[in-house]
């Protein structure tokens, strides 16, 4: 019976399209925008995530995520290191410049200045090259969309100059730096070489980032910098935290919610009614059924068939066009954070699959309940 | 002795309330034997339908009793009378209501699925009764593509594929000319008569009521009276 269901389904060409269609298209946009928003909350945090080895991050009080740092003062560091649970602290210096290529293309680059002796602050792979490739001054490693930034269309290989302001520096790798915020590439070197492009400002530490002690209690760590400093002492994790609410009370993420609700109500109500229409205008064919002695647990079974039947169709077209467009958008390196995390394709099918399950049931059981002797008087 | 195929003792059905109210069966006694053609006549709106409706279960009555092969409907579990349908009733509807979705064999094969048969069984089943019925070059094709007599005779097939003891027709040559119905109303009595199992017509067609061994005839919700049109022939 649920073949014959299905049958009757297919057959119906018109509405079975329409339906397909309809929770194609839904996926797709939740999907579509589920995954940028996605993406822009993963590089919210990208940089802070990047730094594997330095749970404690202390800033300017003013700082509400990484992208927009005030340098803190200096002399700060050893303040930090004095206090009781601080296993150790380094310096972490962030600068906005802009870059100029040997083939002449200017373009705005994010220098991240780490400790040269300890070299904390770096990504925690190398895609290409070793991270002591970038300790002498004058050096520095580039991320793969930064590349493709700087040096559009070109192979990749090392070294390669580039110039910012009037100092020359030498490409010695590749870091597998995620996709920031910014979409600007990511230049790693040692802070003596990113103090040589900080001209604008004399200060020598945007950031001081550390550890904890075995042992210690993080928050009141944090506490006793804040008093001691009067700067803002964080996990990562909190960190990451305020740059999301920070983010968020911009109102970017509410237009994306917004687009995700609508493509949500598009897509289950055209699903809804087209399927409602299919299911009324094969009534007194399911009446049929009835009167021939299929179940009401079968029949309903046949209509929620077909209804999952349209739900897996569009939701595997909704996933593949999504999936094609986010491969596209990856490949433009300004765009390259944009991805379809499995989490958010599963996500949306699963919702609109809930709602449009829901509408079916409903749809389903009516017909179930229907009084069978229509067969009769139609 | 066999009991009757079908008996109703006292059938009342009423639909709606109040001023609304309408009594449609107004105490029905009426039995059909095995091994013959009843026929329910009347005018438009006597009760035929609602009748039938209650006979094969889909319908419960207001008051009164329906057995079928001596078993009472109303004492029966709901799950027992979807059973009895499946298994023991065949029916015929005046507008044939085949699925149009479905290929000939597959609409003849469908009291069979239902009844949880193997799809293939089933196919051969149907393709068996549509070859005894002259339709056995159609098997694959869409409904849609038969005339009116052949789509009858499609469900004639669909009807009695599942060999049951009861066939309810509804009005079945009202949509076919003179001559096809006729055709139709042979198939029928050829085979669907048999000592065991019932032929149970609704019609008010008296171009076809000879075929008939006994016509209940009705009027406002009542059986008048009972013609018996062989027996002085047979006599």
């Amino acid at each position: 019976m649920i073949r014959i269901a299905l049958t009757m389904l297919r057959t119906d060409r018109a509405k079975c399209t329409a339906m397909i269609l309809a929770v194609t298209f839904s996926v797709f946009l939740m999907q579509n925008q589920c995954a940028i928003l996605a993406s822009l909350y993963r590089m919210m945090t990208a940089q802070i995530d990047d730094v594997t080895d330095a749970p404690l991050w202390v800033m300017e009080p003013d700082t509400r995520c990484f992208e927009q740092a005030k340098p803190v003062k200096d002399g700060t560091l050893e303040r930090v290191r004095s206090r009781s649970g601080v296993a150790w602290a380094v310096p972490l210096l962030k600068i906005d410049t802009m870059a100029r290529s040997d083939s002449g293309l200017l373009c705005t680059v994010t220098v991240m200045g780490v400790d040269e002796a300890s070299m904390v602050g770096l990504p925690s792979r190398f895609r290409i090259g070793q991270p002591e490739a970038i300790r002498p001054a004058g050096t520095c490693a580039v991320d793969p969309g930064g590349y493709a930034q700087l040096f559009p269309g070109e192979p990749v290989h090392f070294p390669r100059r580039i110039r910012i302001l009037d100092e020359s520096l030498v490409l010695t790798g590749m870091t597998e730096a995620s996709a920031p915020f910014t979409g600007f590439p990511i230049l790693h070197c040692s802070r003596v070489t990113a103090l040589r492009l900080n001209k604008a400002e004399n200060r020598t530490a945007t950031f001081i980032i550390g550890d904890f002690t075995p042992g210690a209690n993080r928050a009141a760590v944090c506490e006793s910098i804040t008093a001691a400093t009067g700067l803002s002492a964080m996990d990562r994790a909190g960190f990451g935290e305020m740059a999301r609410r920070f983010y968020n009370s911009q109102g970017v993420p509410r237009l994306f919610w917004i687009t995700i609700a609508i493509g949500l109500l598009t897509g289950t109500a055209i699903t809804a009614q087209t399927f409602s229409m299919f299911v009324r205008e094969h009534t007194t064919q399911l009446a049929v059924c009835r009167v021939m002695g299929v179940t009401r647990a079968r029949i309903i079974a046949m209509v929620l068939c077909q209804g999952l039947f349209v739900l897996s169709i569009g939701c595997a077209f909704g996933t593949g066009l999504t999936a094609i467009t986010t491969h596209a958008a990856a490949s433009e390196p300004f765009l390259r954070g944009i991805v379809l995390p499995p989490q958010v394709a599963a996500g949306t099918c699963a919702a609109l699959a809930a709602i449009t399950i829901a509408a079916v049931t409903i749809m389903a059981r009516r017909v179930a309940l229907m009084d069978p002797a229509i067969v009769f008087r139609s | 002795m066999n009991p009757p195929a079908v008996h109703c003792h006292q059938i009342h059905r009423h639909f709606g309330n109040g001023d609304t109210r309408v009594h449609v069966l107004r105490g029905i006694d009426f039995t059909a034997a095995s091994g013959q053609i009843t026929f329910l006549a009347g005018p438009s709106g006597c009760g035929k339908t609602t009748l039938i409706s209650v006979i094969a279960g889909l319908l419960q009555p207001s008051s009164g009793s329906v057995s079928l092969f001596g078993r009472d409907l109303a004492s029966m579990p709901p799950d027992d009378a979807v059973r009895l349908r499946r298994k023991d009733i065949g029916f015929v509807f005046q507008q044939y209501h085949l699925i149009p979705a479905l290929s000939v064999a597959e609409n003849v094969a469908v009291p069979l699925l239902a009844a949880s048969m193997k799809r293939r069984d089933a196919l051969e089943q149907a393709s068996a009764i549509l070859d005894k019925l002259g339709l056995g070059d159609r098997l694959h094709q869409p409904p849609a593509r038969l005339s009116g007599g052949q789509q009858q005779r499609v469900a004639l097939a669909r009807a009695l594929v599942h060999q049951p003891r009861l066939v309810i027709c509804d009005e079945p040559t009202a949509a076919l000319d003179h001559e096809t119905g006729h055709r139709v109303m042979e198939l029928l009595a050829a085979s669907a008569v048999h000592p065991d199992r019932a032929v149970l017509v609704v019609s008010h067609d008296n171009r076809i009521f000879h075929f008939a061994d006994a016509i209940a005839h009705m009027d406002d919700g009542i059986i008048t009276h009972i013609d018996h049109p062989n027996a002085t022939t047979t006599a």
